[in-house]
């Protein structure tokens, strides 16, 4: 992905007096999305997106700029805005930014993957969903609508710094599901979605990974539960212990781990959407975020994952790290500004929407490492009274991650390790470290699955990333539960 | 770039294409946004946003290609792919083909402020300064966004559709924060508007410093039904899920929307108007294209008319199935999603009341809620359930007054059926941006509603 404008960008940068650090990052992404729904295609959609991003820190603070003209000039004149929009900033700081150095990289970096999904025949993707859409809204006229997506991004991208690093990357998200809506007599309505909630089913890889989701074979159990629902009880409401499978597992880590551990949020950098974190400097080290059965990494080499990649988009190499650790909050998600800002070394999570996106800290993949809980049903039978919650429905938490309240799909109450009946419209809620510290059973490696959510929506203006979130199902006592409706 | 320069350009790549069947969009989104964080401007950053939605059919076969290519040759290489997609799929039920250049157009209102298109990195800065100032003076910490934006808007198509849109827009956001990012008390304060010179950055400082100073040691309340006066910005959070779950044609069509089968029935009070008015002249409240993503020129169209369900909101396509004609409701692509269905000025009517406080006269123990955080319309759409948090100042009502700051509650409850025990609402009212559209706004008063559930207590949050 040889681009000369780049280094020459990043050359003129180098020379100015006042620059003590500059990236450009090209970006060339090309994608596509399919979506079918009750028999016709709703959405044949390819995507194209190039340009250059830079940034630059002056004497005091930072500056940003892009462009879509990727030649030379337009380059240099980009960078030149960049410093400006720095200068100018920096008229009005009190403080300058402390940015540690990172040490050069070079190298290249690409998605593992068998079959590449833009060399399938459209005709053949679109079947792949088109067939499980048009089952799922079979044999029932209670079965209202259904649908089935297939999305497939590929970014390339370079980045180039004063420093000396030049890295190049080629990563391959895919992402694909269904879902099926069913209204009763009574206008009650419910959605089963396949294989976890829309939007959590994504990955990076090839082709394969479509074959193994298994669409067709689920399509007979998804309305079935679909239809079960209309007619199911509400979710019995109580404190009570609670399942969640590993679906679920992924969401549940990803609102109330993965955002309260990015220490931009912490330090007080994102109030202007997402809000703050309760998980506090003072606090590494001695707060006990949740059970000794609690792990929880952020790893960035999970083969697959949607936050998998070999360096970040300030040059940091990917690694993999200890969030929380036998519930010890031990560590951030973080960037080089912030870590340095606690004394610490960046765990390598700044990532950028695109081109014209400055790179803010993202989640990795934030993941439960697995415990020794045994199968799923291993724990349905050690239990004794409660409900396993499946496929997330609503999920809202306040601004310091503590307080969330999540909706479900489904749930099955669980009486003398059993699950004995189906019902509708459940809802938990909880307090994040009284939740976490609650887990006295995580499920072990054979349940153990890498999820990943396609639409993380963090930064102003908001920008949306792919987040990978790992975890086998677990079981938490003592919690507030009940159904919506 | 101008919008009659990529008319111009959109004309020219149909012409060169000679594909009979195409529509092209194309729009520049140009954005200066300072972001303020931690008492400093730390994120200060130009953003440009070229899009170009090509759409080709071939029968009722149509696919379509997205692109950040605004180059001639780019954009005809598109069409022709997207020409050789639409032959290989399925043909879609009810495609209604491309807008044609006899469609009903309407005066645009006029919606650009040359103030604002040729701001500086150094003229945002300057605004800035003052605001980094008085927060820091009054011994908080500052927090929030002043963002400027150009935003020129074509669409094309090979039946002879022509139209063009040049709209500026500036929004000022700020937080007062006790603490830079744990928690605390916090106070907020916004505007958007055309113009920047039109921001009332000062006042909405001001308010944001004496919100947070009000919210200082907050009281623990049990959860219950409270009467609750909203702002206007705590009642756009609803809205805006009202406007995502209920309004668009695909989600009634699914059977998920509230709106679904319920057309003449009575789903609210009986003093609810909600307006899609996209076309809104006054200048504190209008914003946006006045054409959708297809060429139709958007008009306004009541959807709950005295607490009435009375509408909901078409593209082409949707709307031949329906039978019925499109109300300009397709939306270009945004935020990694595709282009869907639904409202961007969306507009709840005014009431009488002289101010809030009026409204806050006839509680006689309640809450006044300035923000609401991380709502989610999802937990039963039929209904509106929605859930959320206060955010950024909430205070008790007692004896028709305002009285002392309670920690954040979480709410669980149908908005419709809220809207339904609404008793008041102020004459005045605001437009709220979304943050995830860059079409539009929503348009709110501040309202009172009776007996709204708050499902989790205020003492749960910070015991750990």
């Amino acid at each position: 992905m040889a681009d000369p404008a780049l280094e020459a960008a990043i050359l003129w940068l180098k020379a100015q007096p006042d620059v003590r650090y500059a990236e450009a990052r090209l970006v060339d992404e090309t994608g596509e999305r399919l979506r079918v729904r009750d028999g016709r295609p709703e959405q044949v959609t390819a995507e194209a997106s190039r340009g250059v991003g830079i940034r630059v820190l002056g004497s005091k603070t930072w500056g940003f700029a892009c462009t879509a003209d990727t030649s030379e000039g337009a380059l240099l004149a980009t960078a030149r805005r960049a410093l400006e929009i720095a200068r100018a900033s920096g008229s009005v700081a009190t403080r300058a930014v402390a940015l540690p150095e990172q040490a050069a990289q070079r190298g290249t970096y690409a998605t593992k993957l068998a079959v590449d999904p833009f060399t399938v025949p459209l005709e053949t993707r679109l079947a792949a969903i088109d067939g499980p859409a048009r089952a799922l809204r079979t044999g029932d006229a209670r079965l209202k609508s259904a649908e089935a997506w297939m999305d497939w991004t590929r970014q390339h991208k370079r980045l180039v710094t004063t420093e000396g690093t030049d890295v190049s990357q080629s990563l391959t998200f895919g992402a694909c599901g269904m879902q099926v809506f069913t209204i009763g007599d009574d206008g009650r309505s419910q959605r089963r979605s396949f294989p976890t909630f829309q939007g959590g089913d994504g990955f990076q890889g090839g082709y394969e990974r479509i074959a193994g989701l298994g669409l067709d074979g689920a399509t007979d159990r998804v309305k079935e539960e679909a239809l079960a629902l209309l007619t199911a009880p509400p979710c019995p409401a109580g404190n009570t212990t609670v399942i969640l499978d590993s679906g679920q597992m992924g969401l549940q880590i990803h609102e109330s781990c993965g955002h309260p551990t990015e220490l931009d949020r912490a330090l007080g950098s994102e109030i202007s959407l997402a809000g703050g974190s309760f998980m506090q400097p003072s606090m590494l080290g001695k707060l006990r975020y949740g059970s000794p059965a609690i792990t929880l990494v952020a790893d960035a080499t999970s083969e697959g994952g949607n936050g998998t990649f070999g360096w970040d988009d300030e040059g940091v190499p990917a690694g993999k790290r200890a969030l929380v650790e036998r519930g010890l909050f031990v560590d951030y998600l973080s960037s080089r500004e912030t870590a340095a800002a606690l004394g610490r070394a960046s765990t390598g999570t700044m990532r950028s929407e695109s081109w014209n996106r400055p790179p803010i800290i993202r989640m990795v993949n934030v993941s439960l490492e697995p415990g020794a809980g045994g199968t799923l049903e291993d724990l349905v039978a050690d239990t004794d009274d409660g409900i396993l919650v499946s496929t997330d429905k609503s999920w809202s938490i306040d601004d310091l991650r503590l307080d969330f309240q999540f909706s479900c799909e489904i749930a099955w109450e669980i009486k003398k390790g059993r699950r004995v009946r189906m019902v509708r419209d459940p809802f938990y809620r909880g307090i994040t470290p009284r939740f976490w510290g609650s887990c006295d059973a995580v499920c072990g490696p054979a349940e153990w699955r890498l999820w990943g959510i396609t639409t993380c929506g963090k930064g102003d203006p908001v920008q949306m990333m792919q987040v990978g979130h790992g975890a086998s199902p677990a079981r938490f006592r003592g919690v507030d539960v009940g159904s919506s409706s | 770039m101008r919008a009659d320069a990529l008319l111009s350009l959109a004309k020219e790549v149909l012409a060169s294409a000679g594909e009979p069947e195409v529509e092209l969009t194309v729009r520049m989104t140009e954005r200066g946004c300072a972001r303020v964080a931690m008492g400093e401007l730390g994120q200060h950053m130009e953003l440009v946003e070229p899009q170009a939605v090509v759409r080709v059919a071939q029968g009722a076969r149509v696919a379509e290609t997205v692109t950040s290519r605004l180059d001639r040759d780019a954009l005809v290489e598109a069409v022709h792919k997207t020409a050789a997609a639409a032959r290989l799929v399925p043909e879609v039920e009810g495609f209604a083909g491309f807008t044609g250049a006899g469609e009903p157009t309407g005066a645009a209102p006029s919606r650009f402020a040359e103030a604002t298109a040729r701001a500086t990195p150094e003229e945002r800065v300057e605004r800035l300064a003052p605001v980094l100032a008085a927060v820091r003076k009054a011994g908080l910490v500052s927090a929030g966004m002043l963002e400027t934006r150009t935003q020129a808007q074509a669409t094309a198509t090979t039946r002879g559709c022509a139209r063009s849109y040049d709209g500026t827009f500036s929004v000022f956001k700020v937080w007062a924060l006790e603490t830079p990012g744990a928690g605390g008390a916090a106070g907020y304060g916004g505007h958007a508007h055309r113009d920047v010179t039109a921001l009332a950055l000062e006042a909405e400082t001001a308010r944001a410093i004496r919100v947070c100073k009000e919210s200082h040691s907050p009281a623990s309340l049990e959860a219950g039904n409270y009467d609750v006066v909203m702002e206007p910005e705590a009642v756009a959070e609803l809205l805006e899920w009202l406007a995502s779950i209920a309004f668009g044609a695909p989600e009634v069509e699914q059977g998920s929307s509230p709106m679904a089968g319920r057309l003449g029935e009575t789903i609210t009070g009986e003093g609810i108007d909600l307006v899609e008015d996209p076309l809104s002249d006054d200048p504190a409240l209008g914003f946006g294209c006045p054409f959708d993503r297809e060429g139709t020129w958007r008009r306004r169209v009541p959807l709950v008319d005295k607490g009435v369900a009375r509408a909901v909101l078409y593209d082409r396509a949707h709307a031949k199935r329906a039978g019925t004609a499109s109300t300009g409701s397709a939306l270009l692509p945004a935020m990694g999603q595709a282009g869907g269905v639904g409202p961007t000025a969306l507009s709840l009517g005014a009431g009488t009341a002289a101010s809030a406080e009026e409204l806050v006269a006839g509680i006689e123990r309640g809450l006044y809620v300035c923000r609401l955080h991380y709502v989610n319309g999802l937990v039963e759409p039929r209904r509106a359930v929605m859930t959320g948090l206060t955010r950024d100042g909430c205070f008790l009502v007692e004896h028709g007054r305002i009285g002392r700051a309670v920690g954040n509650l979480r709410f669980t409850d149908s908005f419709l059926e809220g809207l339904a025990r609404c008793d008041g609402m102020t004459a005045a009212r605001k437009a709220i941006p979304t943050w995830w559209s860059d079409d539009g706004a929503i348009v709110a008063p501040a309202i009172r509603m009776r007996a709204w559930r708050f499902n989790g207590a205020s003492q749960e949050r910070p015991k750990l």
